[in-house]
């Protein structure tokens, strides 16, 4: 009789995880592959991070949908095709440092750290930094590095990085993350209300000249021409 | 006689106290537009109860001597409950969720449930006691008003006093002392026992309040749960409630160069009922330069040196700050909020470096038009506030009236303005371009109106990755000049976007905007083809007018399926929440008030087939009454230069005149042909105000604040007397036609008046206030038709 519960605990497990795998691999085709991501490592790492492990057991029904969701804190896990998109815009590839500013649940670092060497990850809220390192740890993401600090000074001791992924964005761009950009490298900002971003900035950096590039995560018409 | 006005005044007070209370309340917790969307469906109560009443007339009307002083208890009781309740875990709802999450939906109409039982009980014991005296109504309608009346001031005056979370109670014990004074021999003891009890429910409120809790959402919230964040102050006053926060983490500097290199210091920053309002800054700082100087908003210091500077709006000092290190010498700062100002005259002098004290620095607790319309100095330089946030607002400014960035304002600056002088006003960027196309579009206005031909020629605007500043010189801009501020992008690497003879090629360099179409749209609206440029954009981008002051409401609601079409969901914040809001106010009042008192009170035809026109007759006179006070209070807020003033006055004036007025009523008889005159003569009287009022205004705006309130008031007492007689006549002309037409028309009348908050402010946006005081003219025009009906009727 134990036997069989026994059996029958494990199949239901395996069930369960083959479901949510089957959600994120609609969630890839349907919500990022489709709306124009077609960087392979990127689409790769979307597949395998299980995202409804990053979100508040309240919300694991709702974590592939197309849409952010609340952590606490008055803070927000992105939605799944944003945080594809900042992944694909700062062209991630082995032998990479990322910095990210404001790690939240973890969800955009364990995706960037699926495809990079290391991740260094800082979050300013501690209780939100303990969880998500607990949480990265549980999952065995080695290559991340989880750090409770204000995320402005950056984190001088790792620097240079190829690229930064600003998700916590203030409404200037501190000095310190650009000194600790290396010669090349990107940094990206969403910029939005929670639940809401609208569009996202790309900063390039070349010797001591910094531009940035505005650019819209969504299908866009120019709207000059009216109806 | 006297103990039940007097009870009946006390009642009508707690209850519009309890209105303001929750109003604020909800403005901190959420923001302000869900408080109104609340509030409106609450005040269904009012309708609700004549429903009630109706329907039950004779049970009610039996016991009315217990059911009085008891209804108005257990509206002092619940009044004291609700918020508290309301801000409980399993019943408190966040807006931000709303979309979201699905039960929040149950969570906002348990919230509507809470608030809607004080109002409800109240207005029956008030619509009881109007049954009750209708032979009197005049001077029983007369005490309901002015007891409405002085609600509004207590309300403020308790506001500086306590604590908003403390109010219920206060406010709540009122309505039980009201519910006291009327008690009789009949049930005395049981009634004294649930007085005694609510008495005590008040007393355990007053001294364990229950705290508000803001969304986590909110940027009060936010901040706190930053790093060693503090709270170093907070006080409630009728402006709002104000924090002042300190961490390590809160730093201020908006679209800041990339070329800056040092460290963005710290700053203390102000909130007002939990929303950013300003960073507390310095002036003697370390560095030479203001971090603002590594910003857009340099701009017009970039173009020359600026002696005397107006920065309107100031908030907490930012740009006065600027001024003072870039060698102003007369800086004047115009800020309406004075609890924020005396803030940094007193506890925060020391982290302002006493910047008001300074001797350059003169101050005015004005509303900044009021201002400029009061003084006629000239300037150097004319700084606005900034345009939007970061990261964007949701629309939920769209409903605010923003009388500082109206054609007519921007005129009243340009005639300020020295021979050289400038004008200056930053943006956040939005995607789509919204904001800075407005500023630019009121710009052109402005040099049209001015008859500056070559507008392109006076202009310069500049961008970083996050703002663009536009500054707009009389004279033209100089070659000299225009070469200064290109040497200080490529410095800041930022993007000329204006400048005399400015290449295309050099617009998009070290800022690339992903559509280049924002650079056809800037100049379109500064060439020949504005109007088309400008009508063919699928958001609001013309100028603002007086009129129509909706700056921040960009949502034409023809372009709706157009924004799908090209954003899908993610066209949901340019649908704006706060026209959203409104217009779903507007929606759910409606189907409530039609399920919970029109169609109840179907069922109870009036004798005489007379229900049509007793419907229009008390629905005309809601709205249009409505109409008028909304319209007022906008216009008495340039004239007195506070909203809080405004609001103060036009609903005070209204109140008590239209209390005189209702009182003065019992006089007349009760004819419908009497009614008809008195209806039409303040259909009349509205068309005069129309036409003259704003004159008026304009001719006294200089005269010292006692005499403008003086006058306001005697510019609404005519109107306001003669509107407050046709709802006492009405009831009385109908009431004789059936007993049930008090109850009727109190259920109309007060459903009407909640219609007509969130319709008046439609039609502004649409058509503006001159239309809504014609349709004002208009429905009391109807009321005065509906008795003609009646006529015919009989």
């Amino acid at each position: 009789m134990f036997r069989v519960f026994c059996l029958l605990v494990v199949a239901s497990s395996i069930l369960a995880a083959q479901s949510r795998e089957d959600e994120r691999e609609e969630m890839v085709q349907a919500q990022i592959a489709a709306r124009g991501i077609t960087d392979e490592a990127t689409l790769r790492a979307m597949r395998t991070v299980p995202r409804h492990l990053f979100v508040p057991p309240a919300w694991s029904d709702a974590a592939y949908a197309d849409r952010p969701l609340p952590i606490g804190y008055g803070q927000t896990i992105s939605q799944p095709y944003i945080v594809a998109y900042m992944t694909e815009l700062v062209k991630p590839r082995r032998g990479q440092r990322v910095l990210e500013i404001g790690t939240g649940s973890g969800y955009q670092a364990a995706v960037l750290a699926e495809i990079v060497d290391s991740v260094f990850t800082i979050e300013i809220i501690t209780d939100l930094a303990n969880e998500a390192a607990a949480r990265l740890k549980n999952l065995g993401c080695k290559n991340i590095l989880v750090r409770n600090a204000d995320g402005y000074y950056g984190w001088e001791e790792k620097a240079p990085f190829d690229a930064i992924v600003v998700t916590a964005a203030a409404e200037h761009i501190p000095p310190p993350l650009i000194r600790q950009l290396k010669d090349g490298g990107v940094m990206v900002i969403p910029v939005g209300t929670p639940f809401l971003v609208q569009m996202l900035t790309l900063v390039e950096k070349r010797g001591e000249s910094v531009s940035t590039r505005s650019l819209i995560p969504v299908r866009f018409v120019p709207l000059t021409r009216g109806k | 006689m006297t103990r039940m006005l007097v009870s009946l005044a006390l009642l009508s007070c707690a209850l519009v106290a309890f209105q303001l209370v929750l109003m604020q309340s909800l403005s901190i917790v959420q923001w302000y537009h869900f408080a109104y969307m609340v509030i409106s469906v609450a005040l269904l109560g009012f309708g609700a109860s004549g429903t009630l009443l109706s329907l039950a007339r004779e049970r009610f009307l039996k016991d009315a001597d217990v059911l009085v002083p008891l209804l108005m208890i257990a509206s002092g009781m619940t009044m004291m409950l609700s918020l508290p309740l309301s801000q409980y875990n399993f019943i408190r709802f966040d807006s931000y969720l709303l979309f979201v999450e699905g039960n929040q939906v149950l969570r906002l109409v348990l919230t509507y449930l809470l608030f809607f039982f004080p109002f409800v009980l109240g207005a029956l014991a008030i619509a009881l006691l109007f049954l009750q005296h209708t032979i009197v109504i005049g001077r029983v309608y007369a005490a309901n008003l002015v007891g409405s009346a002085a609600g509004g001031g207590v309300a403020l005056g308790l506001m500086w006093l306590v604590p908003v979370h403390h109010m219920p109670a206060v406010i709540g014990f009122m309505a039980i002392g009201a519910g006291v004074l009327l008690i009789t021999q009949t049930h005395r003891r049981s009634l004294l026992a649930v007085a005694a009890v609510g008495g005590l429910l008040a007393l355990v409120f007053v001294l364990l309040p229950s705290p508000l809790h803001p969304s986590e959402y909110k940027s009060l919230s936010r901040t706190l749960t930053l790093p060693e964040a503090r709270v170093k102050y907070a006080r409630s006053s009728p402006y709002g409630l104000v924090h002042v926060v300190s961490s390590p983490a809160l730093r201020y500097a908006p679209g800041l160069s990339l070329s800056f290199k040092g460290t963005v210091p710290s700053e203390k920053v102000v909130f007002n009922n939990g929303d950013w309002f300003g960073p507390i800054v310095g002036y003697r700082s370390d560095d030479s330069l203001h971090v603002a100087d590594y910003s857009t908003f340099a701009l017009p210091y970039v173009l020359d040196q600026r002696r005397r500077v107006l920065v309107l709006q100031a908030r907490t000092g930012l740009f006065a700050a600027q001024a003072l290190l870039r060698g102003a010498e007369h800086i004047t700062v115009v800020e309406p909020h004075r609890e924020v100002l005396e803030l940094l005259r007193h506890e925060f002098a020391q982290e302002s470096d006493s910047l008001l004290f300074h001797p350059a620095i003169n101050v005015h607790a004005l509303e900044p038009r009021s201002f400029l319309k009061a003084d006629t100095s000239r300037f150097d330089l004319i700084v606005l506030p900034t345009l939007d946030a970061f990261g964007g607002t949701s629309g939920v400014y769209a409903l605010q009236e923003q009388y500082l960035l109206t054609r007519e304002a921007f005129r009243e600056m340009w005639d300020r303005l020295t021979p050289n002088g400038v004008l200056t006003i930053t943006s956040w960027m939005d995607q789509p371009a919204r904001n800075p196309l407005r500023a630019l579009a009121t710009i052109a206005d402005m040099l049209a109106d001015a008859g500056v031909v070559s507008p392109k020629m006076h202009i310069a605007a500049i961008r970083s990755w996050g703002t663009v500043t536009f500054a707009v010189k009389r004279s033209p801009v100089t070659q000299e000049e225009s070469n200064r501020v290109l040497a200080f992008c490529r410095r800041m690497q930022f993007d000329p976007l204006l400048l005399p003879d400015l290449k295309n090629d050099d617009r998009n360099k070290h800022n690339v905007l992903y559509d280049p179409s924002f650079f056809t749209l800037v100049d379109g609206i500064l060439g020949p083809h504005r109007e088309s440029v400008i009508t063919t954009y699928p958001f609001r981008i013309n100028a603002p007018t007086d009129n129509r002051p909706y700056f921040s409401q960009f949502l034409r609601w023809s372009s709706i399926p157009q924004l799908y079409d090209s954003f899908g969901q993610h066209a949901l914040p340019f649908v704006e929440l706060g026209s959203f809001l409104i217009a779903l106010t507007l929606v759910q009042i409606l189907v409530l008030a039609i399920v919970l008192i029109l169609l109840p009170l179907a069922k109870k035809k009036i004798a005489g087939d007379g229900s049509a026109s007793l419907l229009l007759y008390f629905a005309a006179l809601g709205l249009g009454y409505m109409f008028v006070e909304m319209v007022l209070i906008q216009r008495f807020v340039l004239y007195l230069g506070q909203p809080l003033y405004a609001a103060a006055a036009a609903i005070g004036a209204m109140l008590i005149f239209s209390g005189a007025g209702s009182a003065c009523s019992s006089r007349f008889t009760s004819q419908a042909s009497l009614v008809r005159r008195k209806a039409l003569v303040i259909g009349i009287l509205v068309l005069v105000y129309a036409a003259f009022l704003d004159s008026a205004i304009h001719h006294t705006i200089t005269l010292p604040l006692p005499w403008r309130f003086l006058l306001a008031g005697l510019m609404v007492a005519p109107l306001a007397f003669m509107m407050g007689m046709p709802f006492p006549l009405g009831v009385r002309v109908f009431g004789d036609i059936h007993p049930n037409a008090v109850a009727w028309a109190w259920g109309i009348n007060c459903c009407a008046s909640v219609i007509a908050a969130p319709l008046a402010t439609l039609v502004a946006i649409e058509a503006g206030f001159a239309s809504v005081l014609v349709i004002a003219a208009g429905l009391y025009l109807a009321a005065a038709l509906s008795t003609i009906l009646l006529a015919n009727r009989m």
